[in-house]
């Protein structure tokens, strides 16, 4: 088992992509500013850059070896100086395995080595082996399951461990993966991304010249563009359709022993491991699309994952269920946690509270557009109704709830959340009150939980001070104290 | 109806806070006094200088006068076995339980102002949050990070 491991040699093509990408600004910095001074140079120049990139993805493929030894996964890479990383399997939170479409053909896989406080590096996972074949991940995760149950010194007993034991709990259907794709929202990710890839070449494309003709083209026909814009619309809601369905095809939930894994994607197979000891509390998220029909969406915070690597801190482990399914599903295997709750609203005097709040952005909006545009600004009048029935689901979502060891929190920021809490998860808890609040005797709560490296959690805003005040005795460990 | 927490800050975090607040208000001055002179060279209408000197009037009196003394007659706090609370806030005022096992590590922190006044500042961590008792009296501040790291340690459970 020690002698020490190559990955697979495509790894020297995939170093040269990386660097290249990380190159790609500098890169076209050097061919619009350096083309002036004699196009050959710079021609040279830049096949002079490949060469050596790809070069030193071969040496640093060829630097990168990896062994199991004395239950420690060793690496030692680098390719001036040289490195050695020793990670023990103990340490090891999870192995995330992925597949790009460079390691399809060749049958590989992308292990991400996390463990509980890789915070130092810069893709977040302790250690990267970039591609090795299937068959040795597998030994891998072998290797971590016997060390996890067995602990370092049994490790050479290997053989005599079972299987261990996989559940499936969750599989996406063709349908559910169609309503998913086409409510998930990313349309509004299409068409930033559009717009700032449009103005990245404002030089290529003469806006000017583009817009003037624009100005006559609207002034032909209002009927006409708002069809172009429609059509735009589409489109991008189409592309981020087919997006989403790549992302998520074949999407699996697992339980396998005290894990729950996660595999999804069509071109890049993911893998995602969440330790059932990690998790830090429970989200429902219910976007607006998705509400009516009683689907939902599902997240665990975990406590595991790293700055840079938001997804394995707050992890969907369902991305559309029937509201109705979830406690049966998830019950069994996450302890502790009640989620078929009924919280308790906010009073009916918060409900003007919230509509003012919403008025307050929107109305100097509106003064602003009527300042500057006359009787079309007048339009953004709309704006006022359109606001305040937002402010009305913002204030129908609102409640609380509090039974036992657990806290469950629902809100809406733009998708309506609840957040199911224990006790002993939250890191801290806060009580605030306005002048405003008091003088109606109502008052606002927030709690924090940990999820990566930062937190995450839920607020409530305008509940009856009383309750919010019951919520804080709650958490407090030496209530009688806090009353004395 | 919860009481509050007992103790309070020092009193000389107030003197500090003022302080800051007039090194503050020193480039509104300066900026006030450069849009004086414009008016001068340029020949502006009065009133835009009126309106800078009306700014900085009321700037001074919030920022060095009214607000410092909310801050100060706000800011609570009380160190409990078991967790520590805090209190503070000028227009909305929060309260903060942190229980002692979730706390992470404790630092007391000085500036060049709270060190003249023989102050510093306690400054909580937990996995999550940051959280920051200002002023206190320097041995307070010791004893607190110590009485604070102490506990902490003693509830030691998963996260």
């Amino acid at each position: 088992m020690s002698e020490p491991k190559r990955l697979h040699p495509i790894t020297a093509v995939l170093n040269a992509i990386k660097t290249l990408k990380e190159l790609i600004i500098p890169f076209f910095a050097f061919v619009v500013f350096g083309s002036k001074g004699g196009g050959i140079f710079s021609i040279i120049g830049g096949i002079v850059v490949l060469v050596l990139i790809l070069v030193a993805g071969i040496f640093s493929w060829l630097r990168y070896t990896y062994r199991i030894e004395e239950g420690e996964l060793r690496i030692e890479y680098g390719l001036f100086v040289r490195k050695k990383r020793y990670i023990p399997f103990e340490r090891i939170q999870s192995l995330d395995l992925s597949e790009g479409i460079f390691h399809r053909p060749f049958g590989l896989v992308k292990v991400k080595v996390e463990t509980a406080g890789a915070s130092g590096t810069i893709d977040g996972a302790e250690a990267t082996l970039t591609a090795i074949s299937k068959a040795e991940a597998a030994m891998i995760q072998e290797v971590l399951q016997k060390v996890k149950t067995l602990g370092v010194e049994d490790i050479e007993k290997l053989d005599e461990i079972q299987e261990p034991k996989e559940q499936i709990l969750y599989k996406i259907s063709p349908r559910e993966l169609l309503i998913l794709a086409s409510t998930s929202g990313g349309v509004g990710v299409v068409i930033s991304a559009v717009i700032a890839f449009i103005t990245q070449f404002d030089e290529l494309i003469p806006y000017k010249t583009v817009f003037h003709e624009l100005e006559e083209f609207v002034a032909s026909g209002v009927l006409f563009v708002s069809l172009i814009v429609f059509i735009g619309f589409l489109l991008a809601w189409i592309i981020s359709v087919i997006w989403m369905m790549i992302k998520y095809t074949d999407f699996t939930l697992k339980r396998v022993e005290n894990d729950l894994i996660i595999t999804r994607g069509l071109l890049e197979k993911r893998q995602i491991t969440v330790p059932l000891g990690r998790i830090q509390g429970i989200r429902i998220s219910e976007n607006i699309l998705r509400q009516p029909f009683g689907y939902s969406s599902i997240y665990i915070e975990s406590a595991g994952g790293s700055a840079a690597n938001a997804e394995s801190a707050s992890v969907n482990i369902l991305p559309l269920i029937k509201k109705a399914r979830i406690s049966r599903l998830i019950e069994d295997h996450i302890d502790g946690y009640d989620l078929d709750i009924q919280t308790t609203p906010a009073p009916k005097r918060a409900l003007k509270r919230y509509i003012f709040r919403g008025w307050l952005v929107v109305i100097p909006i509106a003064i602003i557009l009527i300042f500057f545009f006359k009787l079309w600004g007048a339009l953004s009048l709309l704006l006022l109704p359109l606001s305040a029935f937002w402010s009305y689901l913002e204030y129908k979502d609102a409640g609380w709830s509090q039974q036992g060891n657990q806290l469950t929190l629902s809100y809406r920021t733009f998708v309506k959340h609840t957040v199911f809490m224990q006790k002993h998860k939250i890191q801290t808890l806060a009580l605030k009150e306005s002048f405003f609040q008091r003088k109606e005797n109502l008052a606002s709560i927030e709690a924090t939980l940990m999820s990566g490296l930062g937190g995450a959690g839920g607020r409530v805003t305008d509940l009856e001070e009383k309750d919010v005040e019951l919520m804080y005795k709650w958490f407090s460990r030496e209530s009688e104290k806090a009353q004395s | 109806m919860l009481l509050q927490p007992q103790k309070r800050i020092s009193e000389r975090a107030l003197t500090v806070w003022r302080i800051t607040a007039t090194i503050y208000s020193f480039f509104t001055l300066l900026l006030c006094g450069g849009i004086i002179a414009l008016t001068i060279i340029f020949d502006w209408p009065i009133w835009i200088s009126v309106i800078a000197v009306l700014i900085l009037l009321i700037e001074s009196y919030f920022f060095i006068y009214l607000f410092p003394r909310i801050k100060w007659k706000r800011w609570r706090y009380e160190v409990r076995e078991q967790e520590l609370e805090l209190q503070q806030g000028i227009f909305i005022v929060k309260r903060t339980l942190v229980p002692m096992i979730r706390v992470q590590h404790v630092d007391t922190r000085q500036g060049p102002i709270l060190r003249k006044y023989d102050l510093a500042t306690v400054t909580v961590s937990t996995a999550a949050t940051i959280h920051e008792i200002p002023a206190l009296e320097v041995e307070e501040a010791e004893e607190m990070r110590i009485y604070i790291s102490k506990l902490a340690r003693v509830a030691d459970e998963d996260v």
